[in-house]
């Protein structure tokens, strides 16, 4: 959220961008592409390179997130002992380090491997500095088919997979089977549409003798990504353009369609005091599961192991279910989109060697064995399809059940441009505008129409002044 | 801050004796002086003209420039950031949010110090404990207020809301319901001023001279209309300072409003001016540094407007003392 | 009524009102301090438990786990103590240069000097984001002071003490051409103490409760000071109010005792000056 800019124009900028191409021809022995329309090298690059190339890999994994980056890091390093060495250097959360990135594509100092989050996507992209991933797996005639296709369905920008997936999440409903079965319910048969999720909401909604709600039915933060994927489960684009894909989108869709039938519908629930409000933030939503103050959530994969844990310790201990993210209506066939984050190389100014190198990486990192170990350290969804029939990763399902819910979840997903979700290079801020419009009319008397329709015009704002900024 | 004139003149004065003196070696000496003054004026001068003179001047070339997507300045657009900031009803949103946040905290806070400094002058036993406990939340920053707050304010399993359901009472959105977030933070920011303004007044008060308020007990004044007559204006200077003070807080308080209430809070309703540059120049990826400049601008403006205005009460006070 | 049951009732009054005051106030203090020590269990249930149930030690191990906690508190001691005394020694030469010093432009110099103090900080905190970003200074120590190297506040209370003294101790200056530094170190900041020691106490506290441009220059943890970390343990996806509140208790302790037991130097530090 902050971080950017150099004081210089962009026209000075692309002066001493030149001269830093230039220089840094001059100090790598191999053969230079320039800038990145400057094709794409091969094999042979990373072979004759002299002496060991040095990567550096900037991420934003923290704690035992961080270790598990690590942990893959040494393995690769010790493979490829003498021949390429990765340093990994931890950047602040997502916001942060896509920040940094900005400062670093002003100051010639990009990192040879950037992870960013989904929503950075469209950014990325715009930044022109990346080599897709598509290009080079075409130049080798490697074949991306191990990767789980509703992943790299998102990071599908103009036909071509961008950036490498490495870290993934899929969207979830929590339930607190305890709660369930006191209301008369079967966690073993979940709600499925929003609809039945709300008739459930009323049924846990437990009072007091005094009137005080003692237990809402129903609790989850006031978030943008939630709409995201109701809007891809239904099938419908939820920016134009093909959800961003083929051209820069222009207009995100949150006057009609998912973001007016989330809104109401969420809207609803609180103020009929089924639904606890907790606002934007989503540690809150969580803490409110945890304590078993609400009996469903919706959360992402992410958050399993957390609550699980939670649940077991809690004054009245409970167990977690899962069920599949709710659709609006039974019949939606798409599935959710996947969030989480992705691998890029990046392209301008790093030697031909360097970029065979993090392509080297970046196939290891998402390699079944690692993933498999990855999903098993942190949580998240293992982006390698065989990564699922690893020992390591079996054993890991078997200890948390609940997991398979969002591997059958994401399995029956045809992808289509709908279930790739929207890119924005706005989205956060997109995202805000929505969530502050939702916020508004659950808790005063606004109406969805009025609410989302100011919050449509001022992502309007937000998108055309990107994309006026991205041409210059 | 007192007057600008003072005794620069007498500095002067015997710098002309001085010169006067006439001879030779003392003014080679002096001339090595000047040059001694400008050395060791320098450190200041330097940081002043690198980091708020060359800003000063940067902030309106910023405001005058669109930026690209990595957040670089990129081409002149003239007044347009202006144009569309005064044509945006969020932009007077955030004048009056800021008025009404600066007025609710500012008001409280002195009167709520003063009111406590008061009645701890009643001359009751357990004064010392008193004042150390009202000053308590001095020793709090603003972002480990705010992060306390947070925490007690937390929707369900904060402990304002835990208390609410003692009584009996509905739980309060404190920081999700948009009819509240610009009173939660508030408290906050009046609950960090107090111990401050209560230090500064019980001094104020302890350094009145204790004869003049037994010669006004004798005079028959006591309670309410000893402190009218006597204590409150002996007080003030402070009363004065205080208010300068808090009010220059409460426009730039930043901490409390990122932690308690992100972008504004729910509908926006917390969102300041100082809030407001943060908000379109650094917040959720934002990178329009030319609107943000636009803004700043204003506070510039609102800021210089209010010393000015501060200036003269105090000219007027000096006048009448 | 008597004057004297009248007294009574109004004292009894005056503690009713002193004593809520007093809870109202100290309750936040209480619940961080209380919070730090608390099992999960006690804060994340609805309602939230008021004493805790148990005391948990471990809190305060997880916090330093979580956050570098350690090297934030040095990040803060150090930034904020390199401020006080670089602000310190260059107002003593600036204000040493005001009054005992010949010059020309004196008061057009005096006067831009106070000029800068009505300049909001915030007003051009971007432009100067982007100095220290275009310089590639961002997360590092640099960044966090260089700005507030100089004051013109601390400038302009040492010039108002110095033209306190005596025309003899200013026009020994003067007669002794030479050694300005050491008349400066010997006699004028003796002398000067108090306000010095007002200026360094002032200097110290701004520059540890600063929030807003740490957090424009620095993102990496290390390099964070305390505010940002306290502000990070409540922002971050895993914000958990066990941490939070162990991670506040350790930041305010040392403040704290400063309040409780440091009252007076505080007092005088801070209001000395702009007072009178």
């Amino acid at each position: 959220m902050r971080r950017t800019l150099r004081a210089r124009s962009l026209r000075v900028a692309a002066g001493l961008l030149a001269a830093g191409v230039a220089l840094s021809a001059c100090s790598s022995s191999s053969s230079k592409g320039g800038s990145s329309s400057g094709g794409v090298p091969g094999a042979d690059a990373l072979t004759n390179a002299k002496g060991v190339v040095n990567l550096t890999f900037w991420h934003s994994m923290q704690g035992t997130n961080q270790t598990a980056v690590t942990a893959i890091v040494n393995a690769f390093n010790t493979k490829y002992q003498g021949k390429i060495h990765v340093t990994d250097s931890f950047q602040g959360s997502y916001d942060d380090a896509i920040a940094k990135y900005k400062t670093a594509v002003s100051s010639h100092s990009t990192p040879s491997i950037m992870q960013i989050y989904d929503v950075g996507t469209r950014f990325m992209v715009d930044s022109k500095q990346t080599v897709p991933i598509a290009d080079l797996a075409a130049k080798d005639g490697y074949s991306l088919s191990d990767l789980q296709p509703n992943i790299s369905n998102y990071f599908t920008v103009g036909g071509k997979l961008q950036s490498m997936p490495f870290n993934s999440s899929a969207p979830l409903l929590y339930i607190n089977a305890e709660a369930f079965k006191k209301a008369g319910l079967d966690p073993a048969n979940p709600p499925k549409t929003l609809a039945d999720l709300a008739d459930d909401a009323k049924k846990l909604t437990v009072k007091d003798s005094s009137g005080k709600t003692t237990q809402y039915g129903f609790g989850a933060a006031d978030y943008g990504w939630f709409v995201e994927q109701l809007a891809a489960e239904s099938g419908a684009l939820y920016c134009d353009n093909g959800n961003g894909r083929t051209a820069a989108a222009t207009k995100l869709n949150v006057t009609s369609g998912a973001a007016l039938t989330y809104t109401n519908w969420w809207s609803d629930l609180v103020k009929g005091g089924y639904a606890l409000n907790t606002g934007r933030p989503t540690p809150d939503a969580q803490a409110a599961f945890k304590a078993g103050k609400v009996a469903m959530n919706l959360e992402s994969t992410g958050v399993l192991g957390g609550y699980v844990d939670a649940g077991a310790k809690s004054a009245s201990p409970f167990t977690v279910a899962t069920a599949p993210f709710p659709k609006i209506s039974a019949s939606d066939s798409g599935g959710p989109v996947v969030g989480g984050a992705s691998l890029w190389i990046d392209r301008v100014g790093h030697s031909d060697a360097e970029v065979r190198a993090s392509w080297e990486f970046a196939k290891f990192a998402a390699s079944a064995q690692q993933q498999a170990g990855w999903h098993e350290a942190t949580g998240y969804f293992p982006v390698s399809i065989s990564a699922l029939q690893d020992p390591t990763d079996v054993a890991y399902r078997k200890a948390h059940p609940q997991f398979q819910t969002a591997i059958d979840e994401l399995q029956a997903t045809q992808p289509t441009p709908a279930t790739a979700g929207c890119l924005l290079g706005v989205m956060p801020q997109a995202r805000a505008d929505l969530e502050q419009a939702m916020l508004n009319v659950a808790t005063t008397s606004t109406s969805a129409d009025s609410a989302l329709s100011d919050a449509s015009s001022k992502i309007s704002k937000l998108i055309s002044d990107y994309n006026s900024a991205v041409s210059g | 801050m007192t007057a600008l004139d003072g005794a620069s003149h007498d500095a002067d004065a015997t710098l002309a004796v001085a010169r006067g003196g006439g001879v030779r070696r003392r003014s080679a000496l002096l001339s090595r002086d000047h040059g001694l003054a400008w050395l060791f004026l320098l450190p200041s001068l330097a940081i002043f003209a690198i980091f708020i003179l060359y800003p000063l001047v940067q902030s309106f070339v910023l405001s005058t420039h669109g930026s690209d997507i990595f957040g670089n300045s990129s081409r002149f657009v003239g007044l347009k950031h202006f144009r569309e900031m005064f044509s945006d009803s969020g932009f007077y949103k955030v004048l009056g949010t800021t008025a009404m946040f600066t007025v609710m905290t500012v008001i409280p806070g002195v009167l709520g110090a003063l009111a406590l400094v008061l009645l701890m002058e009643s001359r009751i036993r357990g004064i010392r404990i008193f004042r150390s406990a009202f000053a308590l939340p001095f020793a709090f920053s603003a972002a480990s207020a705010s992060v306390i707050f947070a925490v007690i304010y937390n929707p369900a399993v904060g402990i304002a809301n835990g208390m609410l359901a003692h009584f009996g009472t509905k739980p309060v959105g404190w920081l999700t319901d948009p009819k509240w977030v610009l009173l939660s933070v508030v408290v906050v920011q009046v609950w960090m001023t107090l111990g401050y303004n209560v230090l500064v007044l019980s001094a104020g008060v302890a350094a009145i001279p204790g004869d003049i308020i037994e010669a006004a007990r004798l005079d028959g004044a006591t309670g309410w209309r000893l402190h009218r007559s006597v204590v409150m204006p002996l007080l003030s200077p402070q009363l004065f300072f205080l208010t300068v003070v808090s009010t220059i807080n409460s426009l730039q308080a930043f901490a409390s409003i990122r932690i308690l209430a992100p972008e504004g809070g729910p509908g926006g309703k917390a969102m300041t001016l100082v809030y407001a540059i943060y908000n379109k120049g650094f917040e959720n990826g934002n990178s329009d540094l030319g609107t943000a400049s636009a803004y700043a601008i204003v506070l510039l403006f609102i800021v210089l407007v209010l010393t000015a205005i501060q200036f003269g009460v105090l000219e007027r006070k000096v006048f009448y003392r | 009524m008597s004057a004297l049951v009248k007294d009574r009732i109004a004292k009894v009054l005056v503690y009713l009102v002193l004593i809520i005051a007093a809870l109202a106030v100290v309750f936040p203090v209480y619940y961080a301090l209380a919070g730090s020590i608390m099992p999960t269990r006690d804060l994340i249930k609805a309602p939230p438990a008021l004493v805790p149930s148990g005391i948990h030690p471990g809190n305060f191990a997880d916090v330093f786990h979580a956050i570098p906690l350690g090297r934030q508190y040095l990040n803060s001691v150090v930034v904020a103590g390199i401020i006080t005394v670089a602000q310190v020694l260059t107002s003593l030469l600036a204000a040493y240069a005001f009054v005992f010093l010949p010059m020309k432009w004196r008061k057009a110099v005096f006067g831009l000097f106070l000029a800068t103090l009505m300049i909001p900080w915030e007003a051009i905190i971007i432009p100067n984001y982007k100095t220290i970003s275009n310089a590639h200074l961002a997360n590092t120590y640099f960044a966090l002071v260089l700005p507030f190297l100089a004051s013109a506040f601390g400038t302009f209370m040492l010039r108002q003490s110095f033209l306190q003294f005596p025309m003899e101790l200013r026009d020994a200056a003067k007669i002794d051409g030479s050694g300005h530094l050491r008349f400066l170190w010997r006699v004028v900041v003796p002398v000067s103490r108090p306000t010095i020691a007002a200026i360094a106490v002032y200097s110290f506290l701004s520059a540890w409760n600063q929030y807003f441009w740490p957090l424009l220059v620095t993102d990496d943890p290390k390099m964070q000071t305390l505010q940002l970390g306290m502000s990070q343990l409540n922002n971050s996806e895993s914000a958990d109010p066990r941490l939070i509140l162990a991670g506040v208790a350790c930041s305010v302790l040392p403040t704290l005792l400063l309040v409780v037991f440091g009252q007076k130097f505080i007092v005088k530090g801070l209001t000395s000056g702009a007072v009178k």
